[in-house]
């Protein structure tokens, strides 16, 4: 039988799906009975989802891409 | 993980000189590659100068691109390299290691591993949420850069970038065990800090 802590150590690899068929098994057993480590797995998987989400929250340096697009405009075939 | 026709399409818009298909690629990598440039050389200034020469490279090179691997793993690859190649020119000594060798739940539970206290529900999370008068964005991106270079460069990587594991351990040298601890270790930290946040 797996402990709390047992679970919160497998999280990200049931998160991946990389636990065993029996790993797996005995967690779900787990997060049956437990609300907390529901929780908590819920908690891992929200902050994935958030890290995700503000990714590009912060802002790209100056000058931006403004230098690098007279790069990619000389690459145009002529007449374009 | 995106998908190879929006990789095919993006290389296309590239190769004709397409500024839109250059300003979707430049907003979707450039913190991500400032923010891994930055692990692996400790300073957010030459990590610009490292991304700003990644592009110039990426926009020089996007003809010879194959898709053997994805574009957004071709493009921190040379990301990567060029990091490397500045630490080793500039003789800087980086420590890459893991660090953070606990996942900050070692007081968490009782001495039959039990919660000591229940994980609650997290509800009307958004990064748009202001938490100690920042948004839940900020504070984020501020615990993303306190995490040790290496597992900033892995959750930058696999969580937001969504690259593959396989492909996420070519790039940064590193084994299979090895990303999963760092990834594992990566999202507790965060996790923890959005628990002492909320």
């Amino acid at each position: 039988m797996l402990s709390c802590k047992d679970v919160a150590a497998r999280a990200s690899a049931l998160i991946d799906r990389e636990l065993s068929m029996r790993e797996a098994l005995q967690m779900r057993l787990h997060l049956i009975m437990c609300r907390g480590c529901r929780h908590f797995v819920r908690q891992v998987r929200l902050t994935d989802r958030l890290v995700a989400r503000v990714a590009n929250a912060d802002q790209p340096p100056d000058p931006g891409p403004e230098k690098l697009l007279a790069i990619l405009r000389d690459k145009r075939p002529p007449g374009r | 993980m995106r998908n190879r026709q929006d990789d095919a399409a993006l290389v296309a818009g590239l190769v004709r000189g397409d500024e839109t298909a250059f300003r979707t690629l430049y907003a979707r990598h450039t913190p991500a590659m400032i923010r891994v440039a930055c692990a692996i050389l400790g300073d957010r200034a030459s990590a610009e100068d490292v991304t700003h020469d990644t592009w110039i490279a990426v926009l020089s090179k996007i003809d010879g691109f194959e898709g053997r691997s994805s574009l957004a793993g071709w493009i921190f690859t040379i990301l990567v390299n060029n990091a490397r190649s500045r630490v080793r020119r500039e003789a800087r000594s980086i420590s890459f290691d893991a660090g953070g060798a606990e996942d900050g739940l070692a007081a968490a539970f009782d001495g039959r591993g039990r919660w000591k206290q229940m994980p609650e529900l997290w509800e009307e999370i958004t990064p748009e949420r202001i938490v100690a008068g920042r948004r839940l964005a900020d504070h984020l991106l501020a615990a993303i850069d306190a995490l040790p270079p290496m597992q900033r460069a892995v959750i930058v990587l696999r969580v937001q970038q969504d690259l593959d594991p396989a492909e996420t351990c070519r790039i940064l040298g590193i084994s299979d065990g090895n990303l999963r601890v760092l990834l594992h270790r990566a999202r507790l930290a965060l996790r923890n800090r959005l628990a002492d946040l909320l």
